[in-house]
């Protein structure tokens, strides 16, 4: 912190902090798919002229990786310096530093007196791109089926608007336009605002210090990440996951992490994973990195340090290309969530061995999607929710229940919202499910169920999921959690789906999305008995599993 | 006519009591296990004579701290079959996404006693499953028989289109169990999205049986004593209502407190002529931001109360944790910061010499001289330099500073803080700060204006007289007020003007005949908010619609308003050409004070006639001392000069200078 003032500093980069989260919270409130707008998947945040991310919007973990990654691949073909007022760079390519298509990433630049002084980036996960279905195509085999692609490019507001080429281009391509224009567009104000807050800043302590400041919070973050990296034993720690299936065979997808800590660096090497698969479930890069990242953020530094460029300078992540998690183009990468989570998982239990007291057991942790669909008269509806389920116990407390995972964090959609808004499914049960946890010392998180009748035929459900088949495992004598699966009621007669899958509905289908619990931490026997008996008091445990658990002394209770 | 406001704080019980030209103004300790003895003991000590009271009103944390302290009712909560997890499962995120052992805020209403009923009404009202009323009867038969509740929330999925349901529920509950307090949502919180609506019943609920025994003792003491004057109660929205209403709907008080405060600032300044401000109250532990348009306080659309959202009329009031007791630190990084942490009130900041070790931002003053110690609260309080140089000696060294340089880098940070505040509740709603005088109160306030006001571009600020108790003089400021909201989807298409005419005037018969059943009379002033957006988005912007010319207000017009609205919101959609409805609409109703109370420092002090050493922005320089009561009204002053009374200081930097009006107010420009 050498020339900057200290609290020049502390105004500074705490308003480029309030400045992201103003741009987070207009983007939501001004969206108008429920996936934005409701469930809140978008990230947002402010880019130095670099494109490194200085402050974010603490929204959804996984996008703000990607932020930097996106933003470089078109500053490489479009240079910065040769930007004009009203262009802006957007990118959706999982093979140029993004992760799926439907994240689509816009940056507007910031300019002071002629010269970019930074972005104002965001992302929103939008609700269908086009591609083989609509919302989701659980089924592609390549990228071309699963929408349109966005390269990275740099486009002018011009193009823009109801007349503008550019959205006339995106508009023909996709399924509804009027939610994902509008989002797009809730988009473009965000990072107006943010942008506008830049500028004032600027305006008042000049362009210099701003960009001074900017630095100083990236090597502030670097300082605490290295802070906490000495605290940890030098050695070599290795951890493994795997996924259910690729939705074709019944072989798991493994998982392997390497971390090697030396000194104040860390790296994490993901050799030995399974080669990239057929279906959705690839991992590009990028996303491979966000999830390495965030898990050692979220176990080795306390939450109020900034995600920035600054946190990875000490983090190293590699994966060999055509693995799972480095896929070759042109794979299918819908569900690159799910082995982002395995590689949360495998990073976790590898550091389980080193930092036990700052690590929690598995969760659920899966993003677990269905999309309905239907076409009617009028067109396309499409109704996608994003859920996780419960989370794994930690060493002192229990997992939350009913929960979006640690890399996602999703809201739902309100009932009455769904009521309001789609006349072909509705909502019949959103409920906990007793004895879904993994009991332990501490236990994990419930899982749930959402319980949906189908109200008109034809309506179209793709899927993906995980934890169908493979437990989350407990740590320390913990037990793993329930595994979730998703059934489809048709008259007296009851079908499963895979954990991917789609399926065709017909008028009076119930369809329920069980979300698996979390797994246990240490063994049941050291539970508190006062937690046991709050279990049993409040229906989150039954009668039946207590006795199997505690035996005697669930008895006793009683 | 004798009026008195009597607000209980969480430290101190402050009373303002006002006859003719004649004022009382006090502090008492509060009474925390009994917060009523505390009122009581105001009064007697401010020698309020209790029987000539004509106009009593009354503002309490006694909801807050129930539902802080987890103290309220027992309560069962009711709900369609299906979603009796609706208060545990809330929104399905996390407030802290990197936070492994992140826990959601925990519910008022245990799982245990969450009941489901068979019923289910559809978004248009439509009854799609009639109510099963056996299994209503089965529930007041069975838990709610047992269990020994004293309330019961109802909430019932889309009840906000169609209260039918709730409303039979209630009944069918109340004619087994009549001594059991029946809440539903649809009286509560009209409007869709059914965890913050059940949430915000549950709250109701909650609260309900505390401020109704607690209203009855304190009349029942206040009676005892020859009271027989008009008790009303402050509510959240910044107005009062007749304890009788109080009695009705308690969840109305959760944020009084901050609302008393603000309304009273909007009213002291409203008729010195300054209707549009930015208020901030700087006390011990916090700050209290409210932007004021118009002479009105504005409502938020959502707020919450320890995790738990709150679906009613609350006044926008942003808070920080920036105050006198707020902690210098350093964090793991190396970055100076202030608060949010607090030394509270016991043992406090390290220069009250009660045995405080942490640096804080009073200490910070008496350092770089902004507070004199022998002069602070009027020179009833002792004040130890040695002790606050001692606790900010070691950030001096880390930063290579000099004692005075860091306490006033901390100040700056605090003061930058309070700045981010009022950004939320100006430049972040589309307002600017710059078209806004600013109005510090609270003992801290006055001591910082200045400097925010310069970060913020504002060129005016007002510092009301007896600055440390405004809060409770806002009580007696404040007009009597009953809000309705109504959900009514309406697109904006030619024609539609009689729906949206026929809407407002239902609303307003409703408040008027409210108003009457509590026993207020006179002419009510209305004001309509419709709240407005987009087809498709999900979140409406407010558009004010102008009652006096709604016979002609075309469907054109309101577009108009809209968009603007919307553009200034989000910095798109204006001429989108797209369609617009109207969501719901939001009715206040106010019957406005016939005068207002002054609160003035009449009594004539000498001058101090002394210096201070301060040192700020890395310049020291002697800064003259007065008595703020030596300025006579008229009276002109210039910075720098800090002005002290018994509640607080004002500091008046170099480049500032001002006078005092006719209502005692200090009425400070910028003048380089």
């Amino acid at each position: 912190m050498k020339n900057v003032d200290p609290v020049d500093y502390a105004v500074i980069s705490q308003s480029l902090i309030a400045a992201a989260r103003e741009m987070g919270a207009k983007l939501i409130r001004s969206a108008y798919s429920t996936i934005v707008r409701e469930a809140r998947d978008c990230s947002a945040a402010i880019l130095d002229r670099h494109g490194n991310v200085v402050a974010q919007a603490e929204l959804i973990p996984m996008q703000l990786g990607p932020m930097a990654t996106t933003f470089k691949a078109c500053a490489a073909l479009y240079p910065v310096d040769q930007l004009a007022e009203g262009d802006f760079y957007i990118n959706n390519d999982p093979f140029e530093g993004g992760q799926h298509l439907p994240d689509i990433f816009v940056f507007t630049p910031i300019f002071v007196d002629g010269q970019v002084v930074g972005f104002g980036a965001t992302t929103a996960h939008h609700l269908d791109l086009g591609g083989g279905a609509p919302g989701l195509n659980s089924l592609a085999s390549d990228i071309y089926q699963e929408g349109f692609r966005i390269p990275p490019s740099r486009y002018s507001m011009r193009d823009w608007g109801e007349r503008g080429m550019f959205q006339r281009l995106v508009a023909a391509n996709i399924r509804v336009p009027d939610q994902t224009i509008g989002d797009l567009n809730a988009q473009f104000a965000a990072n107006n605002t943010g942008a506008g807050r830049v500028h004032e800043l600027c305006r008042k302590y000049g362009v210099a210090t701003v960009e001074a400041v900017m630095a100083e919070l990236l090597d502030y973050s670097e300082r605490r990440v290295r802070a906490a990296l000495r605290a940890v034993p030098n050695g070599v720690y290795l951890g493994e996951d795997a996924i259910d299936d690729d939705g074709i065979t019944d072989t798991p997808l493994v998982i392997k992490a390497k971390v090697t800590v030396k000194d104040e660096e860390i790296e994490i090497d993901f050799a030995g994973t399974c080669d990239q698969v057929q279906r959705n479930l690839n991992c590009p890069y990028s996303s491979t990195i966000s999830a390495a990242l965030s898990c050692v953020k979220a176990v080795l530094t306390s939450p109020d340090i900034p995600f920035n460029e600054g946190l990875k300078r000490p983090i190293k992540v590699t994966a060999p290309y055509g693995s799972l998690l480095n896929p070759r183009h042109p794979a299918p990468v819908r569900a690159r969530m799910e082995a982002g989570y395995r590689v949360w998982n495998a990073v976790m239990k590898a550091l389980a061995q080193v930092v036990p007291d700052k690590v929690i057991a598995c969760g659920n942790d899966t993003t677990y999607v269905g999309a309905f669909s239907h076409l009617g008269p009028n067109g396309y509806k499409i109704y996608l929710e994003v859920f996780g389920g419960g989370y794994g116990a930690s060493p002192t407390v229990d997992g939350c229940d009913g929960v979006d995972g640690p890399l996602s964090n999703c809201a739902n959609a309100p009932i009455e919202s769904l009521d309001m808004d789609h006349d072909f499914v509705r909502v019949l049960e959103y409920s906990l499910i007793p004895d879904s946890f993994g009991a332990g010392a501490t236990r994990g998180g419930l899982g749930f169920v959402r319980r949906y009748e189908v109200l008109k035929d034809g309506v179209e459900l793709n899927l993906y999921a995980d934890r169908f088949r493979i437990a989350p495992d407990g740590l320390f004598g913990g037990e793993p959690g329930m595994p979730g699966a998703c059934e489809v009621k048709r008259g007296d007669r009851t079908f499963r789906l895979k954990s991917k899958d789609r399926a065709t509905l017909e008028k009076g289908d119930v369809v329920s999305l069980i979300c698996g619990g979390g797994a246990g931490y240490g063994p049941p026997e050291r539970r508190r008995r006062e937690l046991i008996e709050r279990d049993l008091a409040e229906g989150y445990m039954t009668r039946d599993n207590a006795r199997r658990l505690y035996g005697d002394l669930a008895r006793a209770a009683e | 006519m004798l009026r008195a406001g009597v607000e209980v704080g969480g430290t101190f019980t402050d009373l303002v009591a006002v006859e003719g030209g004649k004022v009382i103004v006090g502090k008492v300790p509060s009474v925390p296990r009994s917060p009523d003895e505390g009122a009581y003991n105001a009064l007697v000590a401010g020698a309020v004579p209790i029987d000539r009271i004509d106009d009593l009103v009354h503002g309490s944390t006694v909801a807050t701290n129930a539902v802080l302290e987890r103290k309220g009712a027992r309560i069962a909560f009711i709900t369609t079959q299906g979603f009796r997890d609706v208060l545990g499962l809330q929104r399905h995120d996390r407030r802290s996404i990197y936070d492994l052992s992140y826990q959601k805020p925990a519910s008022l209403a245990p799982r245990r006693d969450c009941f489901e009923v068979r019923e289910r009404i559809l978004a248009d009202g439509m009854v799609e499953t009639a109510l099963d009323e056996v299994s209503v009867m089965r529930l007041a038969d069975g838990p709610l028989a047992q269990a020994g509740y004293d309330a019961v929330a109802v909430c019932l999925l889309n009840a906000y289109a169609n209260p039918a349901h709730e409303a039979r529920v209630a009944e069918l509950i109340r004619s087994k169990l009549p001594n059991l307090l029946v809440t539903c949502s649809s009286d509560v919180a009209r409007e869709f999205r059914e965890y913050e609506r059940a949430s915000t019943t549950v709250l109701a609920a909650y609260v309900q049986p505390v401020i109704a025994r607690y209203l009855e003792r304190f009349e029942g003491k206040l009676k005892g004593a020859g009271f027989h004057g008009k008790f009303s109660i402050m509510q959240s929205s910044g107005g009062r209502t007749p304890a009788e209403g109080m009695k009705r709907n308690a969840v109305t008080a959760l944020f009084s407190g901050p609302a008393a405060g603000a309304t009273g600032a909007a009213r002291l300044a409203a008729r010195a002529g300054y209707r549009n401000l930015i208020t901030f109250d700087m006390g011990g532990t916090s700050t209290d931001v409210c932007l004021v348009v118009d002479g009105e306080p504005q409502l938020a659309s959502e707020t919450e109360i320890d995790g738990l959202p709150v679906r009613t009329p609350v006044l926008d009031i942003v808070s920080v944790g920036a105050g006198g007791g707020s902690v210098v630190w350093v964090d793991d990084g190396g970055m100076l910061r202030a608060g949010p942490r607090s030394t509270g009130a016991d043992p406090g900041p390290a220069c009250y010499g009660r045995g405080g070790t942490l640096p804080s931002v009073t200490d910070a003053h008496v350092i770089r001289g902004t507070i004199r110690p022998k002069a602070f609260l009027g020179g009833r309080m002792t004040i130890e330099r040695d002790k606050a140089c001692s606790v900010f000696a070691e950030l001096a060294s880390r930063f290579g500073m000099s004692l005075e340089e860091v306490a006033d880098s901390a100040i700056r940070i605090a003061e930058a803080n309070i700045v981010r505040a009022i950004q939320i509740v100006s430049t972040e709603r589309g307002h600017d700060p710059r078209d806004y005088a600013l109005l510090p109160f609270g003992g801290a306030g006055p001591l910082h204006a200045a400097r925010i006001a310069e970060d913020l571009g504002i060129r005016t600020i007002l510092v009301p007289p007896c600055a440390g108790v405004i809060s409770a003089y806002g009580l007696l400021a404040a007009d009597y007020v009953h809000h309705e909201t109504a959900t009514r989807r309406i697109e904006l298409k030619p024609g539609v003007e009689d729906e949206i005419r026929a809407a407002v005037a239902e609303m307003q018969a409703r408040a008027a005949q409210r108003f009457q059943e509590i026993g207020i009379e006179g002419n009510p002033k209305f004001d309509v908010t419709a709240e407005m957006r987009f087809v498709g988005q999900a979140f409406e912007v407010p558009v004010v619609l102008p009652l006096d010319r709604l016979d002609k207000l075309t469907v054109a017009e309101i577009g108009d308003l809209f968009e603007a609205a919307h553009e200034r919101l989000y910095r798109h959609g204006a001429a989108g050409r797209k369609r617009i409805e109207i969501v719901a609409f939001r009715l206040g109703a106010a019957l406005p004070l016939e005068a207002l109370p002054t609160i003035a420092s009449p009594e004539s002090v000498g001058d101090i006639a002394e210096t201070a050493v301060v040192t700020e922005r890395k310049r020291t320089f002697d800064c003259p001392v007065k008595a703020r009561a030596s300025i006579p009204l008229g009276g002109k002053v210039a910075g720098p000069l800090l002005l002290e009374d018994s509640t607080s200081t004002i500091y008046v930097p170099e480049g500032w200078g001002g006078e005092v009006d006719q209502w005692y107010n200090l009425v400070l420009r910028r003048v380089a």
